[in-house]
């Protein structure tokens, strides 16, 4: 049992330990903003140049439409 | 054979030489290794440092991020990176949940484009730090980002776009507004409302963390006619409701004139394309009159009595001083930082972060995670008084920065620390609301947030008059400062007018100043590698002094965020 839980502490810890060395390659050489700049933007770019939008100069002015708030005291 | 020298006598010096040399070699590469492992342990020492060389290309990518030494870089691993991309994710699970982050994310290019690379606007300003200075800007920087996720969250969860039409309770309990009117005046509702700017989010947080993304929105409006000469913010703000690029998210709006007729125009746009009921109000041109104060301060009470048109939930004063309690306690902290940037070298808040998360807090008003950092700042703060540490150890100039700054370089006080020792210690966007507010009884409440609302950004000493302009030299002398960083927002009319008299201001009080002209957020009209060259140029032809950091001089960053 004992040996049992210190095979998994350790199996833990090891995961734990990877996970840290992995994380720090991640931000030391900027690799998230590698992927932000290469893949990621790049991507949403050509999807937000791509959307179809409401053209908004077809919208009525309607300014009569909300009545005149006054609250003159 | 007889030889004119002597032999053994050579060959006893040559013997002497190679142990002199190998000695040699041997110290150098023993004081080789030292440094070695010294820079590791500690990190570079300033004048060492080449921050250029790290840079990728134009991109402004980093080959790799700084090693800071050991405890800084560490500190910045798990503190700084690790911490905020842990609680950037736990932030949106609080407010509103991932589902709702990836439609808004799929539906408007201002969250999508700017807000997935943020580390990276921490990185931009947080370069070369180290110690107190690193953690407490850091700290500056996690508020402003979870008040951002907290915003842009809000506008999710209740955008009828994002739920097929439907106007949830979220919607009902929203109150929408300009970004330049000061969330303190909805206190009395925000027990069961939240308020939410316009334009803070999808305009101008994103101008700072990603410059590209609102490049679109001033080319929309201009693509239906309007010209480019005014202010490229007023344009941007209208932009995004030209391109459908607003969510819905609340029943109605309280707009503001934001003291400049381009706003004004802005304002007009915004009411056709909203399309909701909208209060206007205004923000006087004129504002040191008591007769325009008691104007200003009904203009705030006939606000209220819309809201409670509006709405239907009465004026809730208790609500109001319980808020407005909170953030004088916010102020109170400020004057205490301000007390040590003047009169300490143990400010251990750089020039950006001090700027940007002060007009954050601000003009958003109260909200928990400012007591949060304040309270992790304040201990910083006060060990670094303590151990007198020096937080800004290469300090050869204290700026003071004044006007209006580029949005797309606010981190160009970083760079002139790290390039030439030029500290940004304080500037004129932090001294705007210079004030608490009396919560003594409803009168004197009224006419305190009146004089806070008309002391609005870009106002009070932007375009609010000469007086309030030249508050600077006042300034300077209680900041300790010797030199002037002069922003000049070339598409600023107000501003525009005054650039002649600081010019014979600075001339006729010998002070030493530098000229920042720049476009707001466009990036195009003046580009950061132009900033830099002005400030390189005044730094070695009127200062005649020599970088801190030569690798900074000149280098490409057109593309960078």
């Amino acid at each position: 049992m004992k040996k049992l839980l210190c095979k998994g502490l350790g199996k833990l810890l090891k995961i734990f330990l990877l996970a840290n060395i992995a994380l720090f390659v991640v931000f030391f050489f900027d690799l998230d903003g590698k992927l932000m700049f290469y893949v990621v933007e790049p991507f949403l770019k050509k999807h937000y140049d791509n959307m179809e939008r409401k053209d908004t100069m077809k919208s009525p002015y309607d300014i009569d439409k909300f009545p005149k708030y006054e609250y003159d005291e | 054979m007889n030889l004119p020298f002597d032999v053994s006598r050579l060959k006893a010096s040559a013997a002497a030489m190679k142990d002199s040399i190998a000695k040699g070699a041997e110290e150098l590469k023993q004081q080789g290794f030292d440094k070695k492992v010294h820079d590791f342990w500690y990190g570079k020492p300033h004048g060492e440092r080449r921050l250029g060389d790290l840079y990728a290309g134009k991109t402004g990518l980093y080959k790799h991020r700084e090693w800071r030494g050991v405890k800084d870089t560490m500190y910045y691993f798990y503190m700084i990176w690790l911490y905020n991309y842990i609680t950037m994710v736990m932030d949106l699970m609080k407010y509103g949940g991932l589902v709702n982050f990836a439609k808004g994310v799929w539906r408007y290019r201002w969250v999508g484009q700017t807000y997935l690379p943020v580390l990276h606007w921490f990185d931009r300003g947080l370069e070369g730090l180290r110690g107190p200075a690193l953690a407490a800007s850091a700290w500056h920087y996690r508020g402003m980002v979870n008040s951002t996720i907290k915003q842009f969250q809000r506008m999710f969860e209740a955008d009828t776009r994002l739920h097929g039409g439907e106007k949830n309770e979220a919607y009902w309990h929203t109150i929408a507004h300009n970004e330049t009117v000061w969330g303190g005046v909805f206190y009395p509702w925000s027990d069961k409302f939240a308020n939410v700017a316009l334009e803070m989010i999808p305009y101008f947080v994103t101008c700072h963390v990603n410059s590209h993304t609102v490049l679109n929105y001033i080319d929309a409006v201009q693509s239906i006619g309007l010209p480019g000469d005014p202010c490229p913010m007023c344009q941007a703000e209208a932009g995004i409701f030209v391109q459908d690029d607003v969510p819905d998210y609340a029943p109605f709006a309280i707009i503001c004139n934001e003291a400049c007729d381009a706003s004004v125009a802005t304002s007009n746009l915004q009411d056709w394309f909203f399309d909701k009921p909208i209060y206007a109000l205004p923000m006087p041109m004129l504002f040191d009159d008591p007769l325009v104060k008691k104007h200003c301060m009904a203009e705030i009470r006939q606000m209220w009595k819309f809201i409670e048109d509006q709405t239907g939930v009465p004026f809730n004063y208790e609500q109001l001083v319980k808020k407005l309690k909170l953030q004088n306690e916010l102020q109170e902290f400020e004057w205490e930082k301000w007390d040590v940037a003047a009169n300490t070298e143990s400010y251990p808040i750089n020039g950006v972060a001090q700027a940007l998360y002060r007009i954050y807090q601000s003009q958003y008003g109260d909200n928990d995670i400012w007591h949060f950092c304040d309270k992790k700042v304040r201990k910083i703060m006060e060990k670094a008084v303590e151990r007198k540490t020096k937080t800004f150890p290469n300090t050869r100039h204290r700026v003071i920065a004044w006007s209006c700054a580029p949005l797309y370089y606010s981190n160009w006080c970083t760079w002139a620390y790290n390039c030439w020792g030029l500290n940004v210690i304080i500037n004129m966007d932090s001294l705007m609301f210079n004030m608490t507010i009396r919560t003594d009884n409803l009168e004197n409440t009224v006419e305190d947030m009146a004089q806070y609302h008309m002391w609005a950004p870009m106002r009070r000493m932007a375009v609010g008059g000469m007086k309030h302009m030249f508050e600077l030299w006042e300034y300077m002398e209680k900041f300790n400062c010797d030199m002037v960083a002069m922003y000049d927002q070339l598409q600023c009319k107000g501003v525009q007018g005054l650039h002649g008299l600081f010019e014979d201001e600075f001339r006729d009080r010998d002070i030493k100043a530098f000229w920042i002209p720049h476009a707001l957020p466009d990036s195009r009209t003046v580009s950061r590698a132009e900033i830099r060259r002005l400030i390189n140029d005044y730094m070695t032809t009127v200062m005649h002094e020599e970088p801190l950091d030569p690798s900074l001089l000149e280098f490409d960053d057109s593309m960078t965020w």
